[in-house]
């Protein structure tokens, strides 16, 4: 990491970092740590929300005082804030105290039972305490209420996969898939996991949304891959030979470059 | 287009400024033919002139303002994203991994060391236990 980057590349680094939901948490530390020390002034508003990047960064690196810090911050400027308190929440479960954490959650439940944020926290202690099934159960509770989520319903998809409960997970992905149709990912996530299900029919499906994935990005490596695989399996009265996938991926345009 | 974005900012405003003063010279054309009786006669062409020439103005300014244009087809913004990070769901980030170890700084080994060593091994004890 170049040490000699001016302040507006550090922020630019960081907020794209946050949009993309990059757990590169040991950059972001070393980033935010300097950005924050060195530049706080400068930032202006934008200091509170790099301090709550930074601080769930600080987490995954166990750095503890500088999470600390972090919240200490947030603490002083919003003192009544159900998004600081789940902050607290965070910090506990990091330090595996997670009966505390659950009580935190609970109270911010008790004062807003919408908030979306501490029931997807309490889930996550299920998970962490290795209780999947739990977790399952109140996510799909959870998902029952806020059908909207797409980042609950990505979650529990991958639940169901770890469960090995491929049926499942495909029709959370169906979801995601319908709500997001031009997203090759979710397209491609679903044909790997009707494949991993197996059987003829989930394999001449799963076959179609490869092509699909294809069509959406040509340059979908893991796509390409899986459609190369069902080359020449199917049923005999349609079965797809390696040649008709090779027409059919040169009039797409895929080529080898 | 690399000039400050003042710059920009002031064609807008010059552009508004402009559009309100064709509409006002507009209206006070028309209170003008009602006084005189006139009512079939044309805008003068200044006036429709102005009125074009500020609107494109502040339209150029504008798009100069608004920031990077977006690709129509929503499916090629994708072609970068990877599942590295469709993947992470902040939401739901848990702090049960190796990560916890595997940066602790030596000050912060070393405490850990002391705490385990005033335990006993529960281990040993119990094998023991079975034993007598």
């Amino acid at each position: 990491m170049d040490p000699f980057l001016s302040f507006t590349e550090m922020r630019d680094k960081l907020r794209k970092w946050r949009e993309d939901n990059c757990r590169n948490s040991e950059q972001i530390v070393d980033v935010g740590e300097e950005l924050i020390s060195d530049h706080g002034s400068k930032l202006g508003d934008d200091v509170w929300i790099i301090y709550e990047q930074v601080m769930i960064a600080a987490l995954d690196c166990s750095r503890d005082d500088l999470a600390m810090t972090c919240l200490q911050e947030l603490r002083k400027q919003f003192p009544d804030s159900h998004r600081v308190k789940r902050l607290s929440g965070m910090r506990l479960e990091a330090l595996e105290r997670y009966d505390e954490a659950t009580k935190y959650y609970e109270a911010i439940l008790q004062d807003d039972p919408t908030n979306t944020a501490a029931r997807k926290r309490k889930i996550s202690i299920l998970k962490a305490q290795g209780k999947p099934a739990e977790a399952i159960r109140e996510l799909n509770e959870y998902l029952e209420q806020f059908v909207g989520d797409q980042e609950a319903w990505h979650e529990l998809s991958e639940l169901y996969i770890n469960e090995h409960d491929y049926g499942k997970a495909a029709f959370c992905l169906e979801e995601l898939m319908m709500t997001n149709p031009h997203n090759h990912l979710y397209c491609e996530q679903y044909a790997e996991v009707k494949y991993t299900q197996g059987g003829l029919d989930n394999l001449e499906l799963s076959r179609k949304y490869f092509a699909q994935a294809l069509r959406l990005n040509n340059r979908n490596m893991r796509a390409l891959f899986g459609l190369y695989m069902l080359a020449g399996r199917g049923t005999k009265e349609n079965k797809c030979s390696v040649k008709a996938v090779e027409e059919m991926l040169e009039s797409m345009q895929i080529t080898m470059s | 287009m690399k000039m400050a974005s003042s710059f920009w900012k002031g064609i807008v405003g010059v552009g508004l400024f402009a559009l309100a003063h064709a509409a006002f010279s507009a209206a006070q054309h028309r209170s003008y033919m009602r006084l005189t009786e006139k009512e079939n006669e044309m805008l003068p062409i200044d006036i429709v002139l102005q009125t074009l020439l500020s609107f494109v103005m502040t339209c150029y300014g504008i798009v100069h303002i608004a920031g990077e244009f977006r690709e129509m087809d929503a499916s090629s913004e994708l072609k970068n994203r990877t599942f590295d990070t469709l993947r992470n769901h902040p939401s739901f980030y848990l702090f049960n991994h190796r990560g916890r170890v595997l940066f602790r700084t030596p000050e912060q080994e070393a405490s850990s060391a002391r705490n385990q060593q005033a335990l006993p091994n529960p281990l040993r004890l119990r094998k023991l236990e079975n034993f007598q």
